[in-house]
């Protein structure tokens, strides 16, 4: 070994030495967060800006580049060791199972000091009990993405974007049909019209399990009962619901091969990717992909979501919380209400990875402006997506178990029926009887 | 004098590894094997249950068996036809033929490649529509696949995968086919024997420690297989990918059940053993050992 | 087939086949570096391309320029050369005692060390993880470091084999010359092992080069981040820049490629004297 990499290992313990023998002045936070590269420039820039805005106040922010599971799996590492961040993301599916073991700070008493709550989202909240265990990082909902050029050269009209008056479900259907065509040109239904050649289909809607909840709603369909204590997947809403979603696959032939609900994000074909190539016209999926649209070069357009019996949208976002176990409460507090606030980190607003969850942001013109007057947002970004919010429900995540239920009984089922090896109806009723065996419906978290 | 400074250093080399196998083996195992007693998520304090998760283990949970049936029938195709294909390839590789460093290096590669990229990787050569490989099939004329969507392909695609990096156990198996004495063949030879008769005779018999060696290697790594169905299929679609390291990775880190995590762990612990003595056992009617090797 | 193919047509039916399994080594790794230098929109085109209509060679500075390639190439590298040290120091030293010095107790070690070969990297990952906290390891190199001096279940396996085939006159002329062990293990045993030492360094270099849950689980600080990691990033997040994920991917795999070529002819001459047998 080269007497330059000792000296630089040398270097990097004894900068962290000197780093951790600095904080006997300054008050040190850790912010621990995930996200793409970009997110990670973000981050780091609104911890400097909070530095330059309270002196005496130092953040080392902590960038994980694994998400999920692995989040998961490095939260319990640390706090097995005692060496948790001040604050940070948290995913959102586990919160409530760390919230039952007190990991984080009750941030009531602050929002009720700092007259917060009313200004911000209700949904953006997350509650347990009487406290306030975390905050929605940002908004995100459902939307739903077409590539304009391709959608005029078949001749098909532009959706509607008033989230309230949008497409019908079967008239969207007939429109995918209209679109998707085989590298003969013919469409499905035609004779001679050729699933394995087809170049470019009607829709990709993205079908890992939250993407299912507006579906699931907008046809009156529920997943779990309120309670937590049973399961409702076998209601005949919630299955025409995802018959529909499966019969884009296996009877229109408008959709290609649905993948996995199980599946990684990791190393797919990239759905945008297509639509911008004109392999698919329309794409189902998060708010998020905004900001990877944005460094993309096609007209995108936003439509409202087909509506089934009703409007649907779903709020679902990682979440910020305060560890208990923080030296400076107060501090990461202060830290914790500056990332929330859009004003201070507006990049990842205007940019398209978030949406904010202030509620002034959602009303007030000059705010809205701040974050969808750019090209990143297409026009009827606001009527489509940010409207709905009205109607935005929650993810259910104080359930017990609900994780386990998902991933160990339903998404096996739904694979059966993504690939069209059996109906809907079946899959889910026998589901929710291996479910309701299981002795895993245990109810809500408290 | 001699004896006592023998020991004395032999002491002083080993310290290191019975440090190491204390620090880093014994004490970890020791923790597994007791948290397994307990209930456990890692964020409360263990709740003691005794064999609780053992007999959920038996008798409730109903993807400890398909995790074992994945398990068993992905190291049962896989292991044969690494062992064949390396062995052949490392047949081919000890040819004294011009260019045999460049092909050496090749059939290398892909065991060079991180598996987080090699798995994205064929996750794009299996993709349906624009994959590399429904793209050949359908050049063919033959139908094109879902390679890992669907179930009863997804095992033999996962399988093929883990041919294309057998360069590992390609490399030992060279390695040994290059310690086989000339001698030995060159009497074959002399003999009259063609080439089969000379494998036969010679060269599996020489090799069969070796094969030995990379079966239990091939078997350990089997049972073990995490990595490509984490990556690729995640268990799916319907669990059929679900290997028995996932199962309890998900277990763990999933679903926070740490306590049934290590009873898992502990059993693929004796299962690993109790194969591996399996073969062991069995080996002592194949592998052929120098006589002066005691 | 050591021998040496005599006939014309059995050195083509060679050639044929080495060319077929290169192929099915090769094609992957072609698929890769055409993806690298494809822009982002080819990479999906219908039907497929083989070959990009202009090389992107820009992709690869690209990489550098998102994510800070350059730091975890250094870190990496660092890594790595420290985990060849431990290796090198510790295995040699305790295969010599193992193979050739008589002391009670050699023969359980020896097992038990082969024994945690078939030992599962999750059963010991967490708790090991909680003795790093003990000892105040966390966010340092040293948790992926320091368990390198202490010796490596394969490697010991590799030399103990080698060394007990050297015959033991060497070492009694040494004694009676008034060599102490030290000095016989390093003036007469070691310089025998020279190609097994080059499998030890390849081997390390591919499993530090390529380890993802040590630094995922041990560093916290991105200042101390692994190309691995740097990968995971870009694999998680970018989905649809699979060009990237590709030059990134080619950037990470090609030194080990030259490592391997550079070291192949010792290499597989080391595994040969380590002889897996018996």
């Amino acid at each position: 070994m080269s007497r330059r990499a000792k000296l630089s290992v040398f270097a990097a313990l004894l900068a962290l030495g000197m780093a951790m023998g600095l904080s006997a002045e300054n008050i040190k936070l850790t912010f621990m967060f995930w996200g793409s590269p970009a997110e990670q420039t973000a981050i780091t820039k609104a911890c400097k800006d909070f530095e330059a805005a309270n002196p005496g106040i130092n953040v080392e922010p902590l960038y994980a580049v694994y998400s999920g599971a692995e989040y998961d799996a490095k939260m319990k590492a640390m706090s097995e060791s005692d060496t948790l961040p001040d604050c940070g993301y948290f995913a959102s599916e586990t919160i409530y199972s760390y919230a039952s073991n007190n990991f984080f700070l009750d941030l009531s008493p602050y929002v009720k000091a700092d007259n917060m709550e009313k200004d911000y989202l209700s949904q953006a909240w997350i509650r347990s009990g009487s406290k306030i265990i975390g905050a929605y990082t940002a908004a995100e909902a459902q939307v739903m993405y077409y590539n304009k050029d391709t959608l005029t050269k078949a001749g098909v009209p532009l959706p509607p974007t008033d989230y309230k008056k949008a497409w019908s479900w079967d008239q969207a259907v007939k429109y995918w049909t209209k679109l998707t065509v085989d590298t003969k040109g013919k469409h499905p239904g035609e004779a001679g019209f050729d699933p394995k050649h087809v170049a470019c289909f009607g829709i990709n809607h993205e079908v890992w399990f939250s993407m299912l909840y507006p579906r699931v709603w907008g046809n009156n369909g529920e997943i779990f009962s309120a309670d937590g204590k049973d399961i409702l997947i076998d209601k005949p809403e919630t299955i025409k619901a995802i018959q529909q979603l499966a019969d884009l696959r296996n009877k229109y032939m408008v959709m290609s091969s649905p993948g996995l609900t199980e599946y990684n994000s990791t190393g797919k074909t990239d759905p945008k990717v297509l639509l911008q190539n004109g392999q698919v016209a329309f794409y189902v999926s998060g708010a998020w992909e905004l900001l990877d649209f944005a460094k993309m070069d096609f007209p995108l357009g936003v439509g409202a979501l087909p509506i089934s019996a009703k409007p649907a949208q779903l709020y679902l976002s990682g979440v910020n919380v305060v560890f208990q176990k923080t030296k400076h409460p107060a501090e990461a507090w202060k830290l914790q209400k500056w990332m929330m606030d859009p004003s201070k980190t507006t990049d990842l607003y205007s940019g398209g990875l978030w949406m904010p969850t202030k509620k002034s942001w959602y009303e007030n013109k000059a705010d809205l402006a701040k974050w969808l007057d750019n090209p990143a947002h297409p026009k009827g970004f606001k009527e489509a997506v940010v409207d709905s919010m009205a109607v935005a429900r929650n993810e259910p995540l104080n359930i017990k178990n609900s994780n386990q239920i998902i991933s160990e009984f339903i998404n096996p089922e739904l694979d059966k029926v993504w690939q069209g090896k059996d109906t809907a109806e079946n899959a889910m009723k026998r589901a929710a009887a291996a479910i309701r065996k299981s002795g895993l419906l245990e109810g809500l978290w408290q | 004098m001699r004896i006592r400074k023998e020991t004395l250093w032999g002491w002083i080399l080993v310290s290191p590894l019975a440090l190491g196998l204390t620090i880093w083996v014994a004490f970890p195992l020791g923790v597994a094997v007791s948290m397994s007693l307990f209930k456990w998520n890692m964020i409360s304090t263990p709740i003691f249950i005794g064999l609780q998760n053992y007999w959920f283990m038996l008798f409730g949970d109903h993807l400890f068996w398909q995790s074992l049936k994945v398990m068993l029938l992905f190291t049962i195709t896989s292991v044969p036809l690494q062992m064949l294909l390396a062995f052949s390839a490392a047949l081919l590789l000890n040819a004294k033929v011009k260019g045999v460093g460049v092909f050496r290096t090749i059939y290398y590669l892909p065991a060079l490649i991180p598996t987080m990229v090699s798995t994205a990787l064929w996750l794009f050569l299996y993709n349906p529509q624009y994959g590399l490989f429904n793209f050949l099939l359908d050049k063919l004329g033959l139908p094109t696949q879902r390679w890992l969507t669907d179930s009863s392909l997804v095992i033999m695609s996962l399988v093929i995968m883990s041919l294309w990096s057998v360069g590992n156990v390609v490399v030992i198996f060279l390695a040994g086919l290059q310690g086989i004495p000339k001698e030995l063949e060159e009497a074959c030879v002399i003999d009259g024997g063609n080439y089969w008769q000379r494998l036969k005779a010679v060269i599996l018999p020489q090799m069969s420690p070796i094969i030995f060696y990379n079966l239990v290697m091939g078997i350990i790594g089997g049972l073990q297989t995490f990595t490509q169905p984490y990556i690729m299929t995640n268990g799916g679609p319907s669990n059929a990918s679900l290997t028995y390291m996932l199962h309890l990775y998900k277990q763990a880190f999933n679903f926070s059940k740490m306590g049934y995590a290590n009873a898992l762990a502990v059993v693929l612990l004796l299962m690993t053993i109790a194969v591996s003595l399996l073969v062991f056992r069995s080996s002592k009617s194949w592998v052929y050992y120098e006589g002066e090797r005691k | 087939m050591s021998a040496r193919a005599k006939t014309k047509p059995g050195r083509a039916l060679i050639y044929v086949a080495l060319t077929l399994g290169a192929v099915f080594c090769l094609l992957p790794f072609a698929w890769q570096l055409r993806s690298s230098l494809m822009t982002m929109s080819e990479i999906f085109s219908y039907p497929p391309k083989a070959i990009p209509a202009e090389a992107q060679w820009r992709n690869y500075p690209e990489v550098f320029r998102i994510i800070p390639f350059g730091r975890y190439y250094g870190n990496t590298v660092i890594l790595v050369a420290w985990n060849i040290i431990g290796v090198l120091f510790s295995n040699v030293a305790i295969a010599f005692a193992l193979a050739r010095l008589r002391f009670k107790g050699r023969k359980l070690l020896f097992a038990l060390s082969i024994g945690t070969l078939m030992i599962p990297n999750s059963v010991t990952m967490i708790p090991t993880f909680i003795e790093w906290s003990w000892l105040g390891g966390l966010n340092t190199f040293l948790p992926l470091i320091v368990p390198s001096f202490f010796g490596n279940a394969f490697f010991i396996f590799l030399l103990v084999q080698f060394f007990r085939t050297i015959p033991f006159d060497y070492d009694e002329a040494a004694l009676i010359d008034g060599a102490s062990y030290p000095r016989i293990m390093v003036q007469i045993i070691l310089p025998m092992a020279r190609p097994i030492i080059a499998v030890m360094i390849i081997f390390t270099f591919l499993n530090t080069w390529n380890d993802f849950m040590g630094p995922l689980l041990y560093l916290n600080d991105s200042k101390l981040y692994t190309l691995a990691l740097g990968l995971k990033s870009l694999l998680s997040s970018y989905n649809s820049y699979w060009h990237l994920l590709m030059a990134a991917a080619m950037l990470v795999v090609m030194p080990l490629v030259i490592v391997f070529f550079v070291g192949q002819k010792s290499f597989i001459a080391g595994l040969t004297m380590g002889g897996i047998k018996g």
